[in-house]
This record gives C-alpha cells, structure tokens and sequence, in this order.
C-alpha cells in the first residue's frame, strides 16, 4: 500500500521536475531592446514576452527538437528549430518588416489615392468633392502639381507634355478613348463614373516598366473589388438623370448604372459664345460584374457611351463659321483576372477592347471613323520574401483604324492602318531596409507598324532620411507611338522618345504633407510634318525634340484648422520644343510657367454642409502674332478661376448638391486666331479663343436607398 | 485498500477539477489583461491559439487585445499596425468558425477603431461596412446582446453627427441589458462581456 503511493507521488514528482528553461535577449539590428516580442514554441502552450529589457525567459516540459518563434509587431517573424536545451541565453535580432508602415516608400514621380496607400495625397472622396471638378474625376487632379491648366481641353498636360503623353488605365489594362468626344476648345470629361474606383495611381514622370506607349504620365485606375452593401442610386441634376443599383448574391457582385446629360437648360441660362444648333447630349451605361473565386478574383467591366452634339464655331476667316457635328459611339470592355498559384506566385490576366466610331461633320465634308482596339496583357509576380519581389510580364496591343472622308471637292477618300505592338516587361523590387528600397525594371518594345524594337530601362530609388522624410530618385527611358491623326497617312516614322529623370523630397508628419520634386526631361525623335495640319501629302519626319524641367511643390495640412482640409500645389515648368510644324523650338500654346492650385473643403457641423473652393491660377500661354516675326513669342495674360461647391445633406441618404465655376468671372484667354491675310492697313486681325461661357453651374439632388441607410453620394460628386 | 479507493477516488477527482493546458492559459490570458499586460496577454492569446488549432476563441480575444488597446493609443502608426494585427487574428478566427455573430461584432468594433483613429480617411469606406456587420450578426443572433449594444452605440453616434437625437436607440440599451442577464455561456471562455458597458452607452440618453 505504502509504496503504491509513493509510487504515485514519484509519477507527479518526476513529471514536475523535467523542466528546461528558455532564455534570452531579443533586440532591434542597432541593438535596443524589444519590449513585448511574443516567444514560444511551436504548437506547444509554452512561452513567454520580452520585459524592458528584451529579456525573456519560460520553462517547458517539452524534450528533443522543436521550433522557437519569436514575433513582434512590424518586424519579421523570426524561428529557431534546435534541441530544446540548446535555447539557452539566445541572441537575436529582429529584421524590420519592410512592409510595415513607416517603411521608405517608392514614390518618385507618383501620387496615390486611396486608403490603403501609405504615400497617398488624396483620400478617395478628395477625387470627387473637389470644387470645380463637378463630378469628373480628372478634375481632382487637375488641381496637383505637374499638370498644366488647359480648360479649353480637359484632359491632363503633364509637365510640359501634350495631352496625348497621358494613358489611362482600368485595372492595369489600358482605356483607348478615356474622355468623351469634343469639338476644338470644348473642354472634355473623363467617360467614367467615379464611384466605380477606389483607388488611383496618377504619376507624373518615371513610372513601372509595366506602362509604356506614354511619353509623360499614366493614371491608373482600380475599379471596386467589393461594394460594401445593395442600394440603388438616383441622381437629379441641372443637367441631366443618374441612377445606379447594386446587388450582391453569394460570391458575385453586380453593379450597373445609367446617366443621360443634356447641356440644353444650362445653355439656356448662361449665355454661350458659340452657337449650339444641338445641345451636347450623352447616354451612358456601365456594368460591373464581379466573382470571387476561391484564391482569386475576376472582375468584367463594360461601358456604352452615346454622344450627340451641333455646333457654329466661330472662324475669323470664315464670318459665317463652321457648322460642326459630331456623333460619337463608344464600346469599351474590360475583363481581368488575378489570383494566387501558391508558393508565392500571383497571376494576373486581363483584356480590354474598345470600339469607338465617329461621324462628324465639317460644313460640307463628312467623315466616318472607326477604331478598334485591344490589349492583351498577361503579369506573373513573386514574392521570394518581404525583402525581394520579382514581377514579369507580356502584352499586345492590336488596333485597326478606318477612315473615310467626302467631301463635294472631291471623290471618297478612305484610309486605313493597322497598328499592332507587343511588349515584355520585368521589374525587381528590392528593399535592402526598412530605409532603403530599390525599383529595376526593363521593358522591350516591338511595334509592328513602324517595324522599331526598342528597350527601355527603369530605375528607382528611395532613402528614408528620418521617420518622418524621405528622398528619392528615378530615372526611365518611354517609347510612344505617334497619334493616328498621323499613322494614317505615314507609316515609316521612328517611335517617339523622353527619358525622365527625377529628384523627390517627401516630409510626411500627423496629417501635413510637403512633397517637393524637381525633374528633367528629354524629348526626342518627336514628329514634324511641313503643313499646318497632318495632310496626306505632307513631308513628315522624326527630327523634333525638345526638353521639359521644373519644380512641383505640394502641400497638405488636415490638422492645423479643425474641420478644414487644404492643399496648395504650385508647379514651375520651363519647357521648349520642336515638332509639329514648328519652325524653331519654342514653348507650346499648352505649357505655363506657373500654375497654382489651391484646394480647400470645410466641414460645417450646424449647417451639415461640406463647402469646397478651388482656385486656379496659371501664367499666361505662348501664341504667335503674324504681325511680329516671333514664332509663339507673345503671352496671353494669366488665367485665374475661382471655383465654389456646396453640397448640404439632408439626410444622411439626400444630398443637395451646388457647384459654380468661375465665380468671380474672369475673363480667360486661352489663345488668339489669327486671319490668314492681313486687312488694307498691313495688320493681321484676331480672335480671342476664350471658354464657351465664363461660367458653369450644377444645381443636384442625390439619393441613395439602401437597406442600411449610412451610405450616400457624397463620394460621387 | 479502502485507503487506495480514497486515495484513487482523490486523485481522479484532482483531475477532473485541475485544468487542462487550454483553461489554464486562457485563464492566465485573462489575469494579465486584467492587470494590465495587454501585450504579454494578446501574445499569450495568440499563442494558445497557434497551439489549440480549430479554435477560434484565443485568436477573437488576441484581436480584442489588440482593438481595445487602440482606444487609449495617440501613436497613429503603432494604432494601424495593432488594427491589422486584429484583423490577422479576425481572419484566423474566421477560418474555423465562418458565419459566427461573435466575430462579426468584433469585426464591426475593429472598423469602428478605424473610423474613429482617422474619420476623413476610414469614415466614408468603413461605415457601411461596420453597419453591415452588424446587422449581418443580428441576423445570425438576434437575441447576442453585444451586436445590439454596440450597434445602439454606433447608431447614436452617426445621429448625433446628423444632428439627430440619440434617444431613439435607448429602448435598445434596455433591451440588451434583458438579454445580458438571460445570457449563459455553453462553452468555456466563449464571449459574454459587455454588461459593464451598459451605463456607459447610457450617458447618451440623459
């Protein structure tokens, strides 16, 4: 009996007595402790933290071999598989997770938005609360450094760059026809719903060597990958009608909407300086179709854009004017797909196709377009670890261009290309710290038409100089074909070239942002044609060229005035080029030396409004005075426009909307026309080429039903 | 031997009361948060967790560690890297219980610390997602008297915003107190705190 028991007490002895016990420091790379490093043993109840000191200590039951973890907040997981007696008084260094926040970011040249973006400048509602953009989602951009202001046009000049060095791109596939169509000094707007995106990537200069066929920027758009909630949309404006429903249903999702505009009541009230004999008229559709697949997520976009306008636009050596219409249709559709493989491998696949035709019609010439085009694009990347990223990819761009010209003078005229071009890309990227990261990448270009391959090289660079700035550093070679007004009638021109080379400094610190970059940038194998327009019988060549250099200074600060957010951009740009039917080099019409933007939008708690103003300030433009002998050596003066919104919710589910442009009605200059052939004095006579009205307005009521009633619209107007 | 039957009887009995490896440590989870370790006890909770597998209670209470800390942080990064940390865990939690109400309602509260750490930037993306969720755990647990506490609590707090009267949601303060008091735990350590919370989200009503 006795020694029963002490058999038994020997059991519970000798199970309490076989303890081993664990030790050791854990510590940063510079040596300071790591208070709170989570240590244990794999799969097992055994561990403990480190105190003030790094030190840490437990005791386990548990023999043989076994795996120590020790984890930390924004560091690397680090493990130790060893004899449990040799975890004795251990060292160990904890690497820097370089994904975690505070890390260097690689940012040269680029502007996010969106909230996940550690480098982001705008929120996603910046994009579309900002006064003066009245819902277009380029005007939001319009308002940061590097872009010039060019209000008769719309689209985005990008430091010195004309409007066509600018691609646009839906979840990494390209958009062929991103703004509606226009007639000459009409300005544009993007086809696209703002609410479709969350977030964007807008970068000025040196971007991934997953782009290319753009001199000077892309904007990068990332369509929703799941809408929060059902609800159904309408929209009640000035200008036209919007409604909009979502539904959701097991892993799919679906998202429509519709809009018509129609600019006739607005025309009716503010009085236009060209003749409209048909208000400008759109319709617009667009679907979303998403599927979640198990380790991946297919998302199909599809838009159909109707658009309908007459105009009299005014000609000094035409007194009658020039009866202009133009009819355009345009199908643009885009599918992608991207998924884990496993082991750390990520597959993207994509397609876009767009078709766009035109008729338009220039007194008594008619012209039929119709362009089709598609891009096929193919990216796998690897994670090989936190430290180390290796993405490879293929694209094709296929495009076939029609055009079919009559006119009383002569007979039909038709012309047609087809431009086709493939490109490989790779691009490493290498954080060496958590201070310093590297980008490498390389893209090769084979354009089918012009016959030309073509390399070219992308770096950047990127130092963290404290916790709160940085520095940067890029530099990349861009290829681009010339635009089709010119493809169709020569086909044996070089690719057009710009190599950028960029500096940034970025301070970001508790809500203020400084973000300072001076660049330059080369111009070369630019086109030049010796008619006033591309004509058939032109002498072309690709001898232009040309530089761009400058300064873009930003500034946010959300915290210094409670309920007020501002942000001042100024951009200094010096710029001379040669190409076109330039006969020297000189400053285009287009680039201003100093453009200014300042944005602010005040919060008003009793009044439940949100108040935006806009100011836009921008030197005076180049043209050219027949009656001097300098090409583009006259100044138009400054163009300045203060822009106002208002939108006062109701409920939280009614939003009354007002925006006005221009309050103060400045009276803006953009250029001068002048007649082909001087009056009986020896003076060639002029026209100032001016904004269609001073002002523009949208008075707008917002709906949205849904089941859980916190949403609105705000972040679509 | 009627020593031996005592002695056997003591020994069995001993165990059935001492505690299993998981009681024990979820047990000293709990006394470190309560004396205020929270990293020692979020560490703790994460590890039962990667040792129990299949369960998701320590991950759920790591995740609440986590959130819970962020309320009384200013450090704007050290706020987002703990929220993510949360989320990490939620989504383990997740893996071995889908479609839990429990979960859902710490998503909700993790969204919340968001919109709350950074208004301008969460405020618009995250509130129909902290809506959502919890009317997606009210569905799956009407009678859950967190999902209807804390769903009160966010309500009151967007009215007040709109310049509303926060009062309308009082009668659901009252209701979850009912349903606190009704509440008994089935499984160890499965989630039933809250109640202290009561007279706090009650300020809004006088």
């Amino acid at each position: 009996m006795k020694s029963l028991l002490s058999f038994f007490l020997l059991l519970i002895t000798s199970i309490s007595v076989s303890q081993t016990t664990i030790s050791g420091t854990v510590t940063e790379r510079s040596g300071t402790p790591i208070i709170g490093a989570n240590i244990y043993l794999d799969g097992t109840y055994d561990g403990g933290s480190t105190d003030d000191q790094g030190n840490f200590s437990f005791t386990t039951s548990e023999t043989g071999e076994h795996t120590l973890v020790i984890s930390f907040l924004s560091f690397e997981t680090y493990s130790l598989t060893t004899t449990i007696t040799a975890m004795k008084n251990l060292e160990v260094r904890l690497k820097e997770d370089v994904n975690s926040l505070g890390s260097v970011i690689l940012n040269a040249g680029t502007f996010s938005a969106g909230d996940n973006s550690k480098a982001s400048v705008l929120t996603p509602l910046d994009i579309v609360t900002t006064a003066g953009a009245a819902g277009d989602y380029i005007g939001a951009f319009q308002t940061l450094p590097g872009t010039s202001t060019v209000a008769e046009d719309g689209r985005l000049f990008v430091r010195g760059g004309d409007a066509n060095e600018a691609n646009v791109y839906i979840d990494g596939l390209r958009v062929f026809q991103p703004f509606t169509a226009t007639a000459n000094n009409i300005p544009t707007r993007g086809r696209f719903s703002p609410f479709l995106f969350k977030g964007t990537n807008f970068s000025t200069g040196g971007y991934s060597a997953e782009y290319g066929d753009a001199l000077s920027s892309v904007l990068l758009l990332n369509t929703i990958d799941e809408p929060n909630q059902e609800k159904t949309d309408f929209s009640f404006i000035s200008v036209g009608l919007g409604v909009g429903n979502t539904q959701k249903w097991k892993n799919n999702s679906l998202s429509i909407n519709a809009f018509y505009l129609n600019l006739k009541p607005y025309q009716e009230i503010i009085s236009q300086r060209v003749e409209w004999s048909k208000p400008f008229e759109s319709l617009s559709g667009e679907a979303v179709y998403r599927h979640q697949f198990k380790n991946g997520l297919l998302k199909v976009y599809g838009g159909l854009n109707y658009t309908d306008f007459q105009l009299i636009q005014e000609d000094i050596n035409i007194p009658e004017g020039i009866n202009f219409g133009l009819t355009n249709r345009n199908l643009y559709l885009n599918a992608s797909y991207k998924g884990e493989l496993g082991n750390d491998w990520k597959l993207t696949v994509g397609a876009s196709f767009a078709n766009d035709h035109n008729d338009i019609q220039i007194t008594e010439t008619k012209v039929g377009t119709d362009d089709n085009n598609a891009h096929v694009k193919g990216k796998l990347r690897k994670r090989f670890s936190n430290r180390f990223k290796l993405s490879m990819g293929f694209e094709q761009f296929l495009g076939n261009f029609t055009e079919e010209v009559t006119a009383p003078s002569f007979d039909k005229v038709e012309s047609n290309y087809q431009n086709n071009s493939t490109a490989v890309f790779t691009e490493a990227n290498i954080f060496f710290s958590k201070k310093l990261a590297m980008q490498l990448g390389v893209r090769g270009t084979n354009n089918a038409l012009l016959e030309y391959t073509r390399i070219a090289p992308r770096v950047s660079l990127a130092y963290k100089t404290s916790s709160t700035s940085q520095i940067s550093l890029a530099y990349g070679d861009f290829y681009q074909a010339p635009q089709q007004n010119i493809l169709k009638f020569n086909t044996s021109l070089d690719l057009e070239k710009s190599s950028h080379y960029i500096f940034n400094y970025l301070y970001q610190n508790n809500g203020r942002t400084l973000r300072a970059e001076a660049y330059y940038k080369g111009y070369d194998r630019l086109v030049k044609f010796d008619t006033e327009r591309p004509e058939f019988s032109s002498n072309y060549s690709s001898n232009g060229n040309g530089y761009a250099t400058g300064l873009d200074l930003y500034w946010r600060d959300n915290k210094s005035i409670k309920n007020l957010e501002y942000w001042a951009s100024y951009s200094y740009l010096n710029t001379e080029r040669t190409y076109r039917n330039y006969p020297e080099r000189a400053t285009p019409n287009f680039a201003s030396d100093h453009n200014v933007s300042l944005v602010g939008k005040h919060w008003v708690k009793d009044w439940k409004s949100l108040i935006g103003a806009t100011y836009n300030f921008a030197s005076g433009r180049s043209y050219t005075n027949p009656n001097t002998r300098n090409f583009l050596g006259e100044k138009t003066k400054a163009f300045n426009s203060l822009n106002l919104n208002w939108a006062y919710l109701l409920s939280q589910q009614k939003i009354v909307y007002f925006s006005l442009s221009n309050v103060l009605g400045s009276d803006n200059i953009f250029n001068y026309q002048y007649a082909n052939t001087p009056n009986s004095n020896g003076v060639f006579n002029r026209r100032a080429i001016r904004p269609t009205a001073d002002r523009f307005f949208i008075i707008g009521f917002f709906w949205t039903i849904s089941d859980n009633k916190t949403d609105n619209q705000l972040d679509t107007l | 031997m009627k020593t031996i039957v005592i002695l056997l009887t003591f020994l069995t009995a001993t165990t059935i009361h001492s505690q299993t490896p998981y009681e024990k440590g979820m047990g000293k989870a709990f006394e470190l948060w309560g004396s205020n370790k929270t990293d020692e006890a979020a560490n703790l909770f994460e590890r039962i967790g990667k040792a129990e597998k299949e369960n998701w209670l320590p991950y759920y209470y790591a995740a609440q560690v986590h959130i819970i800390k962020t309320f009384t942080t200013k450090n704007a990064e050290e706020i987002e890297s703990r929220l993510k940390k949360a989320q990490n865990h939620l989504n383990e939690a997740k893996t071995f219980s889908s479609n839990n109400a429990e979960i859902m309602i710490m998503e909700a509260m993790l969204n919340t610390a968001y919109v709350a750490h950074n208004p301008s930037v969460y405020g618009m993306t995250l509130s129909p997602k902290v809506e959502e969720l919890y009317q997606k755990a009210k569905v799956l647990d009407p009678e859950n008297p967190r999902a209807i506490l804390y769903h009160a609590e966010w309500k009151m707090g967007s009215a007040k915003f709109w310049g509303k009267d926060p009062k309308a949601y009082c009668p659901e303060i009252e209701k979850a107190a009912l349903l606190f008091d009704k509440e008994q735990p089935t499984t160890p350590f499965y989630p039933s705190w809250g109640k202290d919370q009561i007279e706090r989200v009650k300020q809004n009503c006088k």
